[in-house]
């Protein structure tokens, strides 16, 4: 093949996949149900979406299962999470599609993580003796609301620039989402007065009491961040590594989770010490994912007479937890009920 | 100096109040989380980082080793190679396989993997052992093509069945199916060619495929190239082999999963006939066909607890050749010997317990095995089968552990050697984490 050839050969392929792109709605696959719920709320009736990995499941561990490759064989746009979360799955599927533009770095593959606020990243030389670590940090950003305010952002635009047709319609529904987010997370009071995004930006540098005090609207403070305040500095033991982002934003810490190291199953050893460090900093709850077994989480509670709270961290995991929103609605009247 | 640069930076955003103009780099927000990109660096409470920091840049390909090496004791006089090499109307399989007792350090294998250019994806598999090492696969695979159509070139395990385009270490026993290993050898069907195949557009999972192969199995699809003093078996030029197979999914609910699949071989071989009495030349056709399937089934525990597989394969072989010189029955030159075997397996497996899995296979070869010579006797030999069951246990994604009990009832020049066989297993990967075929 010269190189002649070769270039023929690309620009019919480009023809035929520009061909390919259909009237009506988009498809778009999205590798888990957080990012699809936050996805319909973007592109609503412009787009059908599909998600490889429900909520009952664990992203970790999923197959390249041909239904899989089905659904990606005719996406319009593939949207991932990103950070090494769907690397045992995600290159299995797409080779298996062949369909050449949701192939990474292609036009029609998302990586939702491009602008996120990341944590965990590692700083030294990691090797799998720390367990299930990912080279480029903690992937469970979603869980952090402010990193869904950005991925909503980061798929508008990408659907803007696939489908200039519809950008007014995915501009509002980005507005209206982030508006939606907003008023949760600070209450409609708060954002009316102040606007999230500086509430946000306030929240973020740690001055957001001091503005709201300067203003004398101590009190219009609702939503999650109201909910949450009194429990800063709470700490609490978790299953997984997976609250690392929730924690953060509404400054909870967690002492210890009951894996050993990520994605190894908890020892005996490991729970005796987590009953003792429980007893000795007096933390009363455990927080956990239901796509983990309870049996440990049921095992230490019964020694140091703590709750388990078990909430989805996933959009679907639970029934409650049937959109984003209610997905972080749920685990934070969870904690403020239980902590 | 930092954080009166933030301060100024809320400052003006202040004044921007009420402009929440989205996807704008004017709000508050976003002038925050602009500068948090710039600087990467911790701000307020949150110890958030961006961007590329943690992520390593390289052009270097994926490479993992997976070191495969097991104890393995047997109570078969010579081993249970010799066993394996001899089963009637199967041998003399060249490529038998076995394991020592004692010790065995089966190979570490080398993958390679990466995308070659915005056109290509190629990966190469290189299997060490103590004293060689092996190219098994180099493979070139297209990206771009359009209709789901997908060329791949090199060398490359066959694509056939299930169990043929697996390595080792990626299968639920510690050894091959009786049923391929008896026909193709040890290493299954690998081969340098091409594959085309297209992904259907179907509202159900349909691949189709088809192979053109240089033909060098030494079992099915060899060239012999023999020069003999009276007539020549003259080499056939590559490529000898076509392969033809489908694999259909059908759309199933939730967490369940199955793949159905036909194949077709067709090619040259020539072989030599030695029994002892007669020897000779032999050169004509060798065809193999059959179907598998596998079922899986995902259960929504953590750490593979519930998951089952059931998989299985059913393969027929003939093998027609025509007997082309001999020196000790030349009158039977131009008389054909047709070789007719078939065998299957069927095997299962069910995560007991976290990171625990059982299994239990079923070996049966021989249900048609037959054997017409070009004297004109038919030979009819009877069925051999094997029954395995293994425990194993993998403390993560990299690690497994393994325990085979085999329990063969071989038919050995007529008589049957019953065989146990008994595998401690250990896997390791190192290195690259590789996506997992379904």
């Amino acid at each position: 093949m010269n190189v002649r050839s070769i270039t023929l050969f690309a620009l019919t392929a480009a023809m035929f996949s520009a061909a390919q792109v259909s009237a009506g709605p988009l498809k778009i696959v999205t590798t888990t149900s957080d990012l699809k719920s936050i996805t319909e709320s973007i592109a609503a009736d412009r787009a059908t979406v599909f998600a490889i990995c429900e909520g009952t499941r664990d992203a970790h561990y999923l197959q390249a299962r041909p239904s899989f490759i089905m659904m990606a064989r005719d996406a319009d746009l593939w949207i991932r999470v990103g950070m090494e979360l769907e690397i045992g799955w995600e290159p299995m599927i797409i080779d298996g599609a062949r369909n050449p533009d949701i192939r990474v770095g292609g036009p029609r593959h998302l990586d939702a993580s491009e602008k996120v606020l990341k944590l965990e990243v590692p700083t030294q030389r990691i090797t799998r003796a720390l367990g299930d670590v990912h080279p480029s940090g903690n992937p469970h950003y979603w869980l952090d609301p402010l990193n869904g305010r950005i991925v909503a952002e980061t798929i508008a635009e990408r659907l803007i620039r696939i489908d200039a047709a519809g950008a007014e319609t995915y501009r509002a529904n980005l507005a209206a989402f982030q508006k939606a987010l907003d008023e949760r997370m600070f209450g409609a009071e708060a954002v009316q007065r102040f606007g999230g995004s500086t509430l946000w930006a306030r929240q973020l540098q740690g001055t957001l009491d001091g503005l709201l005090a300067e203003n004398d609207a101590t009190e219009m403070l609702g939503g999650w961040v109201a909910r949450m305040r009194p429990f800063k500095g709470r700490r609490l033991v978790t299953y997984h590594k997976n609250w690392s982002y929730f924690m953060n934003r509404f400054g909870l810490e967690v002492a210890i989770e009951l894996e050993p190291k990520p994605g190894i199953p908890p020892s005996p050893a490991h729970l005796a010490r987590i009953v003792d460090l429980m007893r000795e900093q007096n933390i009363n709850t455990i927080l956990m994912a239901p796509i983990y077994p309870p049996r440990a989480a049921n095992r230490v509670s019964a020694q140091v007479r703590a709750r388990v709270l078990v909430r989805a961290h996933s959009v679907g995991g639970l029934r409650a937890a049937s959109d984003y929103l209610s997905l972080i609605d749920e685990v934070v009247n969870g904690l403020a009920e239980t902590l | 100096m930092v954080s009166t640069y933030q301060d100024f930076i809320i400052i003006v955003a202040a004044v921007l109040i009420g402009s929440t103009s989205a996807l704008a780099g004017d709000d508050p927000l976003q002038a925050m989380l602009n500068q948090i990109r710039e600087q990467d660096q911790p701000v307020g409470v949150a110890a958030p980082s961006s961007g590329l920091a943690g992520a390593i840049q390289s052009l270097n390909p994926d490479i993992s080793v997976v070191i495969d090496s097991m104890v393995h004791g047997d109570d078969a006089r010579g081993g249970i190679g010799s066993i394996l090499e001899g089963v009637d109307g199967f041998g003399p399989v060249r490529d038998p396989g076995g394991f020592d007792k004692g010790f065995n350090l089966r190979e570490a294998e080398l993958f390679i993997s990466s995308t070659v250019d915005p056109y290509f994806r190629a990966y190469t598999s290189i299997v060490v052992t103590e004293d060689e090492a092996i190219l098994e696969e180099a493979v070139v695979q297209t990206t771009g093509l359009p209709y789901g159509l997908q060329l791949k070139g090199g060398k490359f395990l066959s694509e056939f069945s299930r169990s043929n385009s697996q390595h080792p270490h990626d299968w639920d026993f510690v050894d091959r199916p009786l049923v391929s290993g008896l026909i193709f050898g040890d290493g299954g069907l690998v081969e340098k060619g091409v594959q085309l195949s297209w992904l259907a557009p179907t509202p159900f999972h349909l691949l189709l495929g088809t192979e053109v192969l240089q033909g060098e199995n030494e079992d099915m699809f060899q060239p012999l190239g023999r020069e003999d003093s009276d007539d020549a078996l003259r080499d056939h030029a590559g490529p000898r082999l076509w392969l033809q197979w489908a694999k259909f999914s059908p759309p199933l609910w939730g967490s369940h999963e199955a793949q159905f699949g036909l194949f077709h071989g067709y090619g040259r071989h020539q072989d030599e006939w030695d029994d002892g009495i007669n020897d000779g030349w032999l050169d004509g056709h060798s065809r193999f066909l059959g179907t598998d399937f596998v079922y899986k089934y995902d259960a929504p525990h953590a750490y593979g607890k519930g998951d089952v597989i059931v998989q299985g394969e059913y393969m027929y072989r003939e093998k027609d050749l025509n007997l082309r010189a001999s020196e000790s029955s030349p009158a039977l030159v131009g008389n054909s010997r047709l070789d007719q075997q078939d065998g299957l397996y069927l095997q299962g497996t069910y995560g007991f317990a976290p990171r625990w899995r059982a299994g239990l296979r079923w070996d049966h070869v021989g249900l048609t095995n037959r054997s017409r010579l070009p004297d004109r006797t038919t030979q009819r030999f009877g069925e051999t089968h094997r029954l395995s069951a293994m425990v194993n246990f993998s403390p993560t994604e990299f690690s497994r552990l393994r325990l085979q009990v085999n329990r063969g009832e071989y038919l050995v020049d007529g008589d049957r050697e019953e065989v146990y066989q008994v595998f401690f297993q250990a896997l390791f990967t190192l290195g690259a984490h590789g996506a997992h075929k379904f």
